[in-house]
């Protein structure tokens, strides 16, 4: 993991670009982090990158705007936060801006609709391929299987809404989540890793 | 005067909706109450939020904030939906990062991580829905086109805007 953070003006930059390219909403921008943030500036492991989803999730408000803030002020502080806001909100404000006064001609537009359409079908893949990536760091223990099972039942067949999901979580990892199995490492600072977690987790329990 | 109860009502909005969908019924009250948008135009505009980049609720104020006030309702607005984000974010934000290493955190977050995978799982079944089949038959189109996404994005390592760009084509070509 690079130790270096990341400046304001390259989180605006890079959420910029983010936010052009945001289609479906907040979960949209998970795949997008990942090849930036985790893979090609190694800023971010795959469980962080989570951590910061569920809570941005789970707090009111637009999930994107509260991710970005999350990321940005993890890197660099309330200017961080702010600088990755303005970068993800301000591409859709332009772009919504200029589809607002040519409303009514983008609304029938033939081959606007069937872009759009075509990009449509790209969401779920997207989310999709972030969800591969996410998969590994999710699972210490046996239980979470069951917790991820049971979270995602209820959310697609009863609509429970994400707040009351996480609150489950919270509850669950406080009963539950210590006894995963700790193996030997070496305690380095920041960004916990499995192994870190599972030690971490084992003391807490004794 | 109007920037006010923009900024106002979209905070409103923002503090009482937890992304997406859910915020449709908020702006639709608040919308009609002050007599800005019609029903018919909310709905347009859900339409168009879902197929322009950016949040629905970011879109929606903007929308709604151009119609009322033009550029600046629009921003006064988006401050509003944001309005969550600056405080309530700010200070869990904080708190995060205070706490990062905490073993307490650590415990949560183990059963934290399954919840969020559930969701994203819950996301991606209900896009599939929607996107691939609509009004009872299947959309083949569509669903070539995923699968391609699918491969360019797991096998080759394609990025995400390459990718929207080949689909918008793809769909000015096919779906048209």
């Amino acid at each position: 993991m690079n130790e270096k953070k990341m400046t304001p003006l390259q989180l605006f930059l890079v959420f910029f670009k983010i936010g052009i390219f945001t289609f479906g909403g907040g979960w949209g921008i998970v795949a997008q982090m990942q090849n930036e943030f985790a893979e090609d500036r190694k800023v971010l492991a795959q469980e962080d990158l989570l951590d910061i989803v569920s809570l941005g999730r789970s707090l009111p408000g637009t999930m994107a705007g509260n991710v970005a803030y999350l990321f940005g002020f993890r890197q660099a502080g309330v200017i961080g936060g702010a600088a990755a806001l303005i970068g993800i909100t301000t591409p859709p404000l332009l772009v919504l801006a200029v589809i607002t006064v040519f409303y009514s001609a983008a609304k029938d537009n033939v081959y606007f609709a069937a872009a759009m359409k075509g990009v449509r079908a790209t969401v779920a893949p997207i989310i999709f391929s972030a969800l591969l990536k996410l998969w590994k760091s999710a699972f210490p223990k046996p239980l979470c299987y069951a917790i991820f099972a049971v979270a995602a039942a209820l959310s697609f067949f009863f609509k429970i809404s994400a707040i009351y999901l996480i609150l489950m979580g919270v509850v669950i990892g406080l009963l539950f989540g210590g006894q995963a199995e700790a193996k030997p490492a070496a305690a380095g600072p920041a960004s916990g890793t499995a192994a870190e977690s599972a030690k971490d987790g084992k003391e807490a329990s004794k | 005067m109007i920037l006010l109860q923009l900024l106002w009502s979209f905070t409103k909005i923002g503090f009482t909706s937890f992304g997406g969908i859910s915020m449709i019924p908020l702006i639709l009250d608040e919308m009609s109450s002050h007599g800005w948008m019609t029903a018919s135009e909310i709905s347009d505009i859900v339409a168009i939020a879902e197929m322009t980049p950016g949040p629905l609720g970011l879109n929606c104020a903007t929308f709604a904030g151009i119609r009322v006030a033009g550029i600046l309702g629009a921003i006064a607005a988006n401050l509003g939906v944001l309005m969550p984000t600056f405080t309530i974010c700010a200070a869990a934000a904080f708190a995060f990062e205070k706490f990062h290493n905490n073993p307490i955190l650590k415990k949560i977050m183990v059963g934290v991580r399954p919840v969020g995978l559930g969701l994203v799982t819950a996301v991606i079944v209900n896009l599939i829905l929607t996107n691939y089949y609509t009004d009872g038959s299947l959309e083949w189109i569509c669903i070539a086109i995923g699968a391609l996404a699918t491969v360019l994005l797991i096998k080759f390592k394609v990025s995400i805007p390459k990718i929207i760009g080949i689909a918008a084509v793809l769909g000015i070509i096919f779906l048209r």
